[in-house]
């Protein structure tokens, strides 16, 4: 009974920044559940093993970064199995001469996201834009533009090629500044 | 060397050069294409300014889970040993 008040208590204090670091990380909010889930699943069936250790935060951050390595891994298996071809990157972007479709013409933003009344808007915007991108991409881009790591870093905690984190970032860029173009104008058409 | 550079090209080389990627002579040939081209300039600006305010939102508030989901994940952790 004690140790089940001990673990409520983990619980309380620590789950909020958890799944904090988890969304910051680009992951999507159902999995950041499940991996929060699991994330406290095993630090209650190894409650044992931890009473030597001096932090809990950081224990449960050990465990939550493995977590989300495993979870990175199957995901980047699916992309190698699937390799990514180079050559389709900005298939909907480009004509067969590779200019700008007509279709994909970047035009101007009708807000002004640098306007204080409007950047909360374009922040909400912004994660929605990102959420629609694949859930690699978006950790990808996460991981780069949010978090700051080097490309070195991303490609290890992904387990990803370098060619492959070129390409996924690439697109990400892509569709982010088309999807913020066409729902940016959409708000302020209102 | 040829200048010239196809739009596809252009926006390979804008997101290179994000990643300090690119020769001086490409530098030189996406400077060279922007003159000529409006929607590769115009990318090439809102690209970066998408870059630059990225970082913030590292600074947006928590997200916090509610009482009910924090007894949920104590619950089926309990049950589940």
């Amino acid at each position: 009974m004690q140790s089940e008040k001990e673990f409520t208590t983990w619980v309380e204090d620590y789950s909020d920044i958890l799944f904090g670091y988890l969304l910051k990380h680009g992951l999507p909010k159902e999995i950041a559940r499940d991996i929060l889930q699991e994330t406290f699943l095993a630090a209650w069936r190894n409650m044992d093993s931890f009473r030597a250790e001096a932090s809990v935060k950081n224990w449960l951050f050990v465990i939550l970064k493995n977590k989300i390595t495993d979870h990175y891994r199957k995901l980047a298996n699916k992309v190698s199995e699937n390799s990514i071809d180079l050559d389709t990157v900005g298939e909907h972007f480009f004509d067969n001469s590779d200019h700008w479709n007509k279709g994909a013409y970047p035009q101007n933003f009708k807000g002004n996201f640098e306007s204080p009344v409007e950047t909360k808007e374009f922040y909400k915007l912004l994660r929605t834009c990102g959420n629609r991108l694949k859930e690699i991409q978006n950790a990808v881009f996460s991981m780069k533009y949010i978090e700051g790591l080097s490309s070195e870093e991303i490609c290890k905690e992904l387990n990803i090629s370098s060619s492959n984190y070129w390409v996924l970032i690439h697109r990400a860029k892509l569709q982010l500044r088309a999807c913020l173009q066409k729902n940016w104008m959409e708000i302020q058409d209102l | 060397m040829k200048v010239s550079l196809t739009c596809k090209k252009a926006v390979d080389l804008i997101s290179k050069k994000e990643e300090g990627k690119i020769t001086l002579w490409q530098r030189f040939q996406l400077w060279n294409h922007f003159v000529e081209c409006s929607l590769c300039k115009l990318f090439n600006l809102q690209n970066k300014s998408i870059v630059d305010s990225l970082p913030r939102l590292k600074n947006e508030p928590e997200e916090l889970l509610s009482a009910n989901e924090k007894k949920e994940i104590v619950d089926f952790s309990i049950q589940a040993k």
